[in-house]
Order: C-alpha cells, then structure tokens, then sequence
C-alpha cells in the first residue's frame, strides 16, 4: 500500500515531467523545420538540392574555335542560357538581362561565367554564334548545342527544343530558363522567367551561400 | 489659264492627301515604333510599336511593310511550361477606343532579312496597312541594347 501510494506520488510529477519534455522537444522540432523551409524559400526556387545533378566530362568548341569542356566549368559559377540566333524577342531580352546579372556579378567574385548554348546549330555557325555572343559581352561565350553528343550540356542538362525545319525563316521552341552551374560542377539551380537583374542577383547570392555552407 | 488650271489641281491633290492623312491619323495613332539594335549578322529584328484607335469601330492591321526587310510578320512570344514559343498573327484586330502596345515578351513584329545592318542613326520608314484600305507611314527609331530591359 505504501509503495502504492510513493509510486503515484512521483508518478505524477515524472509525468508531468515528460509532457513537458515532449512538448519542448515538439517545439523545437517544429522551429527547426520552420527555419530550415524558411533558409529553402530564401535560397530559390528552382533548386536542385539535396541531389543536384553532377556534370559528366564533356567536350565542346565555343565560338572561338577553342576547345570548351569540364576543365573550363570546374571552379566557377556558370550562367547558361540556351536559344539562338534567329530568336528575336526572347533570347535578346534575356541575354540583356545576362549583361546586367554578368557585369553587377563579376564586380564582386571573380568566377562568374556567362554560356549561351544554341539550339539552332544548323544556321547558328561558329562565326554567327561569335558576332552574337560578342554584341551583348565579349567575355560571354558561345557554344554548339551538339545534339548528337550523349555528353553535351544540351543532352547532361536535358534541354527540351522543338522546331518545324521544313519552314523557311523557322522558329525554335525552348527552354526560357537560366540553368547554373556551380563550381563543383554540379547542376544547382534553375532560374525561371521572367528574368530581371535585381531577382536573379538576390536568387544568385542565396544559393552561393546556401552551398558555400553545405558544401 | 492652262497654267491656272494646272495649279488649281496639284493644290487640291495636296489639299485631298492631306485630308486623307488627317482622316487615317485621327482614326488610328502609331507611335513609338522602335527597332532593338541587333549583331550585325542577324537575319531576324524584331521591332516594337503603339498603335491606339481612336475611331468608333473596329481597326484591323493585316499587313505591315519597309523597303529594308524582305518580310513582316505579327508574332506573340508565350512562355509556357518553361518553353518559349511564338505564335504567327496573320492579323491584329485593335478594338475601338482602345491602345494595343507591342512590347518584349509579348506581341511584336518580326523583320525577317535586313539589307543593311541598322544603326542607331538610321530611321527606317514602314507603312502599316489596315484591312479598310488605310495606310499609315510611320518612321521607326532604332535602340541600343541597353535600352530594351529598361
């Protein structure tokens, strides 16, 4: 009967204890998920992570005739951006954007690099691919889509373009996002329209020091 | 009195054009017609323009023209599921009473073959034709890069 009664004694209180506890464990789990979808939000939408997609070793030329590969995307940021040449409206208006994002960015890091990929290779020559890419920035550059190259940042980042080529003058449907990659060579980011600088500045700084942070 | 005859005519031809100017100008205001500076290689520009109906019906553009570009079409960009498309306007019906702006990313026409590269100091004349007959002149301007996101 006494033990009876001394365990009730302490019963409630160790009781009252661990609902306590609980709850202040609840909170805590809760304030942290909050924090952490809250860091989420704040980083981009558009994020690839936790699994962002590793970039394969490739091999390109850019508009230069100089060789373009993993050697030159490992160690920086790279914006890319896939169009071409004949788009008169949508690819002009985000390279300016490019312009904008390239000059603000690389006035504060040094490994900022600005890609335009065309989905147009048939018509979009090297020489055609250099005057464009020239005209917005002569440090962005320009590269072949190779469609046909399993390894190729079109067919690794997997870029969706359609065009109807029995039409003279023909237009090419694609892709209107900002793809970045970082300097891991990890695919981490993509950056839907519509494009303006003070956004994609903000969206860049997020996600460089989200995975400066995680690694 | 040939001379008087002759004088007489030319005056009230230039006095009929001008009416007729006057008439098509009042019925339907085209202004700030821009063309975004391009690479020198470009075979395709892309030009903007505001064209306000001030007339009590419908006005309908169904053509426009300039002796620098061997075509014109009407184009809309639309930005769908990511893609970025353009869809081919044969016409463009501007409601009465009301203002229709083609501005990037959105309506706008596209000038297919440039015989000369256009510089900021050129100012193409085109000529927009609307399914009633009018047709209006009207000189494009033509801006530096920068200017287009701004």
């Amino acid at each position: 009967m006494l033990t009876k009664l001394s365990n009730s004694k302490f019963l409630i209180p160790a009781m009252a204890f661990l609902v306590v506890l609980a709850t202040g464990a609840g909170f805590y789990i809760s304030l942290k998920q909050s924090q952490n979808r809250q860091e989420r939000s704040e980083v981009s939408q558009g994020l690839f992570w936790p699994n962002p997609k590793q970039i394969k070793d490739f091999s390109s030329e850019d508009h230069n005739g100089n060789i373009f590969g993993s050697k030159q995307i490992n160690g920086k940021w790279s914006f890319i951006f896939f169009g071409y040449t004949n788009c008169p409206d949508i690819c002009p208006i985000t390279m300016s954007v490019m312009v904008d994002v390239y000059r603000n960015l690389t006035t504060e890091f040094d490994d900022i690099q600005t890609i335009f990929v065309t989905v147009d290779p048939e018509r979009d020559t090297k020489e055609k691919l250099s005057s464009y890419v020239n005209f917005f920035d002569k440090n962005f550059i320009g590269l072949n889509g190779e469609p046909e190259n399993k390894n190729s940042l079109v067919r690794q980042i997997g870029i969706a373009y359609f065009s109807n080529k029995e039409k003279d003058n023909y237009l090419v449907d694609h892709s209107a996002s900002i793809f970045v990659i970082d300097p891991k060579m990890r695919l981490i980011a993509k950056l839907s329209p519509p494009h303006q600088l003070e956004k994609i500045i903000d969206q860049f700084k997020n996600i460089k020091r989200f995975v400066d942070e995680k690694g | 009195m040939k001379k008087v005859n002759a004088i007489f005519f030319f005056l009230l031809l230039f006095l009929n054009i001008n009416i007729v100017l006057a008439e098509n100008s009042q019925k339907i205001h085209i202004y700030d017609l821009w063309i975004n500076e391009a690479p020198p290689t470009a075979t395709v520009l892309v030009a903007y323009v505001v064209l306000k109906n001030n007339s009590k019906r419908l006005m309908t553009l169904n053509s426009v023209s300039c002796p620098l570009f061997s075509s014109i079409e009407i184009h809309r960009s639309i930005i769908k599921n990511d893609i970025a498309s353009m869809e081919r306007h044969s016409m463009l019906e501007i409601p009465s009473k009301s203002t229709i702006k083609l501005s990037p990313g959105d309506f706008h026409l596209m000038l297919f073959n440039p015989k000369i590269p256009l510089n900021t100091h050129d100012t193409p004349i085109f000529t927009f034709s609307f399914l009633d007959g009018t047709q209006i002149p009207v000189t494009a301007t033509i801006r530096k890069r920068k200017d287009m996101t701004h």
